[in-house]
This record gives C-alpha cells, sequence and structure tokens, in this order.
C-alpha cells in the first residue's frame, strides 16, 4: 500500500529544522505523499526511515525491457488497475512466433510476414513488437543461426524459446540485440545463470501464483535480475484470472517477491487463443506470444491495445490549423473538422482519396469529433467563425466557401451570418467526399467581388 | 510459502434481471454478481448472454454480413427463427430501424405488426429498438408496447423520452433498456429518473452507448468499468445490469474494406472486429451482448463464463 502523509510523518525526526526546505516534517511528509519531494532531502533521517521511504517510492510493478534502441519494448511500470484512476503506460507487448525447424524459404516468408505486421491508424504506428523463436530442431548451431537472421531480418527484439543448450548458442549470436531468454522448465538454473552473467531478461514459467514463487526465487537466487512472469494457465479464463491476481499482488498487494511482468504463451496448442490474446490486452498480459501471423487477427489485436492504452484524460489529437490537401490553389475547396486525431486522419485520407486539391482547417476543439465537440458547444458558429477570421486561410484562397461536415449542417446560417463566408453542407460520413468533391461545379469557388 | 491474493471484496451485488420468455421458451436472467467480471471470485449466479439483432427496413450489409444472414436478414420472422434456432442467440434485439423516414419508412402500425409477427414466431426474449428518430419512437414505443402480446423489454428510454417510453412499458409490464452516451452520471440520472415514475428496477437495463473497435470502444470500455465498480460499491442507481450492442463495430472501415489486402481476408476481420469488441466488453463487465454476426454469437460465448 501507498504511505500516507501520517505514515510518513512518523517515520521523520520530528524536530522541524527546515533543513528539508519545509517549514515542518508534517509539511515535508505531504510533499512526499504527493509524490512531490524524496526523502533525500531530510539529510536527519534514519537509515530505517529511508530505506522504507525510497521502498514505498519504487513503481509497485517494476519494468523490464527487451531488445534495445528504438525497438526497446517495455513491460511493466504500472501504477493503477484501471485506466481511469489514471492512465496504462506500456502496451501489452505482443510476440509471433517462428519456428527454426522448417526450410530457409519457409523461415524467410514467415519473418516476411511478421514484418508486414504492422498499420498505421490514427497517424500512430501500431504493429508487432518481438519475434519468439521456438527451438523444435534442437540443434543449438542451426538455432543460433536462426536467431540471427531472425534479429538481422526483422530488427524487432527476440523472444528466445529453447532448452538451456541452443538458448546458450543462440545469446552467443544475438546477445547485444537484448533478447528474452525463454528456458524449458528444467533448464530454469541454467538460464538463470546466464541471464545474470549477460545482463539479460529471464521468462520464469510455473504452474500458477505458488509454483511461480518458488521458481521466481531460484531465478533471483542464481542471479537474474529482470524477470517476467508465466503462472502457465491451461484456459483463456485462467489466464485472465492468473494475470489478475499477479497484478493485484503487485499493485494491491505490493508484494515485491510476485511483482513482475505477466507473460504468456498463447501459441501451440493453447485453446482459443485470439479469445485469450483480446481478454488479456485488456486485464493485465504484459507480454503475448502468438502463433498466427494473419492480419485479420493481429489488426484488431493490435487496434484495441491502441484503445485501451490511450490516456483517457487526453484523447489523441493533432495540432490545429491550416492543412493542405494536394497542391491547393486560391481557387481551391476550403473544409473544416476537428483536430480529433481519428476525425482528422478518416477526414484526410478520404479526401486525398479524392485526389481535389484542397484546404482543410483543423478546430481546436481539445480533441473532440465533431458530434461530440458540438455536443460539448466547443465546435460552433463562433468558433467556426472566429477560426474562419483568424487563422489566414482568406489570404490563401479567393473565394469565401467554406465545406462543412454534414453532421453540423445546422451551423450554417450562424457562419454565414458572423463570418460573411457562404456555407455548403458536405456529407455526413466523409467517405462520400470524393464523389461530392469531385461533382462540385468549379463556380462554388470563384472569386468574391468586393 | 503460500500467497495470499489481494481480492477486493464489495458491499453490492447487481440487480438480477430477467428477459422473459414466450411458453416454451428459456427466460434469461443476467446479473446477480457482487464481483468483477471474469474472475472466479465472488458470487456469478448467471453467465452474461449473448444475443443477436433482428434488422428491419433497408439494409445495405456488408459482404461478410452479406455472405452469413444475407438470405434471412430481409425477413424480421425467419431471420428470428434462425438467430434463435441454429446461431445459438438466447435472446432477440428486434431493430425496428426500418420505421425511421431514411431508413425503410415502415409506418408505425407495420411496425408494431412486425413485433407482432416475431413474437408468435418464437418464443425467445426480445427487446425492441426504436428507429432513433425522436418524432416517430414517440409514436412507436406505445404501439409497440401495445401490440406485443407478452413482456418484451423496450430500447431505448433516454432523458427526453423516458416518461413516455416507461409510462408504456408500465401499462403493458414489459422491460425498459436505459441509454446515456457514455456519461456515468447520465446513466445514473436515468435510473434515477425512471425510479422516480415508480418503475420496477428489475426490470431495467443500462445501455451506456457501445462505440465500436477503433472508434471510441475504450470509452466505452472505461464507462462500463466504472458504473459496474460503482454498482459493486453500493451505488443501487448503478447497480443493474450492462447492455452492449456492438453494431457499431460494423460501421469501422477495417471491419468492411476488401481494397486493403494488407489487413487480411475481409470475411475473417469483419467478424473479427466485432468479437474484439464484444470480448472487451466483456472484460469490462458487460452483461448483455447484440451481435450481428453468427460466428459472433458462438465466440463471445466462449467468453461469457461466469
Ligand atoms: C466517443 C464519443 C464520445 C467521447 C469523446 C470522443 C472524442 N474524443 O471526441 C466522450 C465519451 C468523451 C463523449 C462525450 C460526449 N458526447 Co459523445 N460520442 C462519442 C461517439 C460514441 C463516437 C464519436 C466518434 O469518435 N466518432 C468518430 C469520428 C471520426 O466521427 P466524426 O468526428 O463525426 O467524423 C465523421 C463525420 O462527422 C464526417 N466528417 C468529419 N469531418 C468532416 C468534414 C467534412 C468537410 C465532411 C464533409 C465530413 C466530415 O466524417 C467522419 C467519418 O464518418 C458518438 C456516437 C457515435 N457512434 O458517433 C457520441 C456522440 C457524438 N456524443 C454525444 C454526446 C451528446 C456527448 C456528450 C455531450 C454527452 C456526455 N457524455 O456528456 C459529451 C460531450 C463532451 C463533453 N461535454 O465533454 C452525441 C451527440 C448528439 C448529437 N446528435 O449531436 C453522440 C452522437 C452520441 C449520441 N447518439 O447521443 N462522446
Ligand atoms: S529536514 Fe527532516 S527533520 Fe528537518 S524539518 Fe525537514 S523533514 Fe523535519
Amino acid at each position: 500500500m501507498a504511505l500516507t502523509a501520517i505514515d510518513i510523518y512518523k517515520l521523520l525526526p520530528k524536530t522541524n529544522c527546515k533543513e528539508c526546505g519545509q517549514p515542518t516534517c508534517l509539511a515535508f511528509a505531504m510533499q512526499i505523499a504527493a509524490g512531490k519531494a524524496s526523502i533525500e532531502l531530510c539529510p536527519p533521517a534514519s537509515e530505517e526511515a529511508k530505506e522504507k521511504l525510497s521502498a514505498a517510492a519504487a513503481p509497485p510493478l517494476p519494468k523490464v525491457t527487451i531488445g534495445t534502441g528504438e525497438r526497446e519494448v517495455v513491460l511493466g511500470d504500472e501504477t493503477v488497475l484501471f485506466r481511469h484512476e489514471k492512465t496504462f503506460y506500456h502496451p501489452t507487448a505482443i510476440a509471433v512466433s517462428i519456428r527454426d525447424d522448417g526450410s530457409d524459404e519457409e523461415f524467410a516468408s514467415r519473418l516476411a510476414a511478421i514484418r508486414r505486421l504492422s498499420f498505421e491508424r490514427v497517424g500512430q504506428r501500431i504493429a508487432v513488437d518481438l519475434v519468439a523463436l521456438r527451438c523444435a530442431s534442437g540443434e543449438a548451431g542451426r538455432y543460433a543461426r536462426a536467431a540471427a537472421a531472425a534479429f538481422e531480418a526483422t530488427g524487432l527484439p527476440l523472444v528466445l524459446f529453447a532448452p538451456a543448450g541452443p538458448l546458450a548458442a543462440a545469446v552467443e549470436a544475438v546477445a547485444p540485440s537484448r533478447p528474452l531468454l525463454v528456458p524449458t522448465p528444467e533448464d530454469l538454473l541454467p538460464a538463470a545463470k546466464l541471464a545474470a552473467e549477460r545482463k539479460l531478461p529471464l521468462w520464469v514459467r510455473a504452474g500458477g501464483i505458488e509454483g511461480l514463487s518458488v521458481a521466481l526465487a531460484d531465478a533471483r537466487a542464481a542471479g537474474a535480475v529482470s524477470l517476467v512472469a508465466d503462472p502457465s494457465p491451461e484456459t483463456p479464463r485462467d489466464a485472465v484470472s492468473l494475470a489478475t491476481d499477479l497484478r493485484r499482488l503487485a499493485i494491491l498487494g505490493r508484494v515485491r517477491d510476485l511483482a513482475y511482468p505477466s507473460a504468456f504463451d498463447l501459441g501451440g496448442g493453447f485453446p482459443d487463443p485470439f479469445l485469450a490474446a483480446a481478454l488479456l490486452v485488456a486485464k493485465y498480459g504484459s507480454l503475448l506470444v502468438l502463433d498466427s501471423a494473419d492480419p485479420a487477427d493481429l489488426l484488431p489485436l493490435l487496434t484495441l491495445r491502441q484503445n485501451l492504452f490511450t490516456d483517457p484524460q487526453r484523447p489523441i489529437q493533432v495540432e490545429a490549423g491550416v492543412y493542405a490537401i494536394g497542391t491547393p490553389s486560391e481557387s481551391s475547396p476550403v473544409l473544416i473538422t476537428t483536430n480529433f486525431s481519428l476525425t482528422y486522419f478518416t477526414v484526410r485520407g478520404d479526401s486525398e482519396a479524392a485526389k481535389v486539391p484542397a484546404y482543410l482547417l483543423i478546430a481546436d476543439v481539445d480533441g473532440m469529433s465533431v458530434l461530440t465537440a458540438w455536443a460539448a458547444g466547443k465546435f460552433t458558429g463562433e468558433s467556426i467563425s472566429k477560426m474562419l477570421a483568424e487563422c489566414g486561410i482568406g489570404e490563401k484562397v479567393s473565394h469565401r466557401t467554406l465545406i462543412l461536415p454534414g453532421m453540423v449542417a445546422r451551423l450554417s446560417g450562424r457562419i454565414e451570418e458572423l463570418s460573411g463566408w457562404r456555407v455548403l453542407v458536405g456529407p455526413q460520413e466523409s467517405s462520400a467526399l470524393p464523389s461530392y468533391l469531385r461533382r462540385l461545379p468549379p463556380a462554388a469557388f470563384l472569386p468574391v467581388h468586393g | 510459502m503460500s500467497v495470499t491474493l489481494p481480492i477486493p471484496v464489495f458491499p453490492g451485488r447487481i440487480l438480477e434481471v430477467t428477459l422473459p420468455a414466450g411458453p416454451g421458451g428459456t427466460p434469461v436472467t443476467v446479473g446477480g454478481q457482487n464481483a468483477l467480471p471474469l474472475l472466479p471470485e465472488g458470487e456469478h449466479p448467471n453467465a452474461p448472454a449473448v444475443g443477436m439483432e433482428v434488422p428491419t427496413g433497408t439494409l445495405e450489409l456488408p459482404a461478410a454480413l452479406a455472405a452469413a444472414i444475407g438470405p434471412f436478414a430481409g425477413d424480421p420472422v425467419a431471420m428470428a427463427r434462425k438467430c434463435a434456432g441454429d446461431w445459438g442467440a438466447r435472446f432477440l434485439f428486434l431493430s425496428l430501424a426500418g420505421c425511421h423516414p431514411d431508413g425503410g419508412g415502415l409506418s408505425v402500425s407495420e411496425g408494431a405488426a412486425v413485433v407482432r409477427e416475431v413474437l408468435s414466431a418464437t418464443p425467445a426474449p426480445v427487446i425492441i429498438g426504436g428507429c432513433g428518430d425522436e418524432e416517430v419512437d414517440a409514436l412507436l414505443f406505445p404501439a409497440v408496447a401495445e401490440a406485443a402480446g407478452r413482456p418484451v423489454f423496450l430500447s431505448y428510454a433516454e432523458e427526453k423520452n423516458h416518461r413516455l417510453v416507461a409510462g408504456a412499458a408500465l401499462a403493458y409490464g414489459h422491460g425498459v433498456v436505459a441509454w446515456s452516451p457514455i456519461d456515468i452520471n447520465m446513466a445514473k440520472q436515468m435510473n434515477l429518473l425512471l425510479a422516480d415514475l415508480g418503475f420496477p428496477p428489475d426490470r431495467v437495463l443500462i445501455d451506456p452507448l457501445t462505440g465500436g473497435l477503433g472508434y471510441g470502444m475504450e470509452y466505452t470500455f472505461t464507462i462500463v468499468e466504472r458504473i459496474r465498480i460503482a454498482g459493486l460499491s453500493g451505488d443501487a442507481a448503478l447497480a443493474r445490469p450492462i447492455l452492449c450492442h456492438l453494431g457499431d463495430a460494423w460501421k469501422a472501415r477495417e471491419a468492411t474494406d476488401a481494397s486493403e489486402e494488407a489487413w487480411g481476408d475481409v470475411g475473417a476481420r469483419g467478424p473479427r472486429w466485432e468479437e474484439t469488441t464484444g470480448l472487451a466488453c466483456l472484460g469490462a463487465g458487460a452483461d448483455l451482448l447484440v451481435c450481428r454476426h453468427p460466428s459472433s454469437v458462438a465466440r463471445l460465448a466462449g467468453a461469457a463464463w461466469r
């Protein structure tokens, strides 16, 4: 549990010496409780107080990283159980598997398929994060070559599923890329030693939470530090329940010995991996391994992840302003929409598909969709007229005609009245923009005469 | 070493609500739980229920839906039988969108006749959805309430029309689905308003508005979680079963656009889009799901555990 100001106050010297810059020890305790100060600022504090308070300040679920550089994957480091309590920081990482025993061609084409599991949505790249390499050949040399080839071809960090021998060989080949080591359960100790020596992250599996608490202790005793915990569920239902247990132990229980990001292998014979994966994205899975490389599976999962891991306090938004579609001229159409990323990228995509150069005005409505912004009173005749006057569009075009989203047709009168611009009501859905724009007579955008 | 799990214990319990069935049919009871969804803790006397929409009016079905339900979708009676039979829907959501002036323009009495026919064709529990046009719905709900020969639920009662809808439902012994646009305070307000009218609380479902995957789903997810936690924590006005209609999933370009080959086969992608939306709703705490694709019924039933 997080310490309260009173708990903290009890640990302080209570001399009100002011060395910390606060008038009293109690004021200082309140600063710490609010996360605005650290115990280091109180020189007279006892060792005990320092130890307790720095432990309490550490994140309840520690961070584990796999890979390096731009492709580094961060797991854990979460502070709440529900996104509305603050936000979730580190999206469930998704690995797609490949085996080392196929032909070179099969291997290459599977890697190519994994590389294609990368999509653009609302201005963000959503993609599979890691490649999980399964040792099916049992041969150390072959496995190590496959690891090097998989990393080389995709640039994605690796999750190495193998017995101790092949695992050690693969580590020789790709250690600097910081792979995650996944030994068979019998080989936990040698793999933990290897992870300790090479400072690599280690996947620890055991049956259930009790089993994990033993296996994690063994891995720590062997010197491994960076761990992910796999409670080895047999069904999607067990998986959700065990992932929840682990997350609650970390966040509610502050049980350090079990506070690790969770990892699940949903490949092999795991029943209904898609269902399990979707539920684990919503409920506390930190890392998932899937055998499917079908985009029809991965696109919905990655979209779900993108949805749930956005900050609930702040919709994904773009900057307001005047955007050019193609190379517009002074007689090109002027359209307006809002700065919610989903709205902007949808409208932008549809406008581009029209192949009619145009100006797109993006109104600042704190990242809300057209109707939401209208309902919230942020996309109004007044705000739109103000934007028309101030954004500089009047100098870019010689006409005074604005195309309004069909859903807010009711704003046209007010805009015409306040701004002097003429309003054309566009279609309700921007997907109808291509045919709409192509049908507009050029006379719609003739210059205005004094 | 033995590990003690920190399991939250809630003082509240979600009210049990039953969607009645006709003679020989199986009623659907949801609610009754005192714990969060999908977890083995606490009591969950009823599993979430997965139902299907029976459409009316002019339909422009995406290819994946046309292939699955096309032959039946134009005929509400045939569709209702198929949904409740082969496709395993535990309840039906009969949408009267066909009564919308832009959606087929069925008259109010034609809408009521469809209700009568569907109710006599199947004993499955039925929720009847309005057409979304305020003026038409103001005539439609009372007509439907009268036409329905057995108790059903009327969807939707919102702030503006709740007196009318609740009044019609009370007069003929129906339940209502209380709708609000992704807003916990309005969801609560709706239940208080219905209580003020003396509407029996065990005949009310909450519809929080379900955004499709990629198009507002996260707002729904969070509102459903918040409603559920508030209900379990003792807020009686929110301790009600939650219904999520997954229809918005089919508005997503990703669910229907066949031209993007890099997104995978659209025949598989569309149902996956609906299924994923539904799984997120179940994870958040939904008690009733309404699907459009038959495969979603089977798939989501696989996660609708107690
Ligand atoms: C998600 C959502 C929210 C989220 C906010 C999301 C956001 N960042 O905007 C939250 C939960 C915060 C929210 C809040 C509210 N919401 Co809201 N919300 C929605 C929901 C479910 C989806 C909106 C969305 O993302 N749409 C997708 C984007 C891409 O759509 P879009 O911006 O409109 O763009 C499309 C078209 O307008 C058009 N288009 C856009 N630009 C242009 C430009 C041109 C030139 C053309 C031609 C076309 C065009 O093409 C786009 C693609 O089709 C809708 C219902 C629905 N299913 O639509 C309700 C909805 C918009 N909300 C509504 C309401 C009432 C509200 C609230 C007032 C209620 C409340 N909860 O208190 C508040 C207002 C906000 C506030 N006071 O803070 C109502 C609006 C009622 C109305 N008919 O006007 C809706 C329609 C729900 C309903 N049926 O009642 N909402
Ligand atoms: S420095 Fe420490 S002892 Fe001195 S006032 Fe601040 S908290 Fe109290």
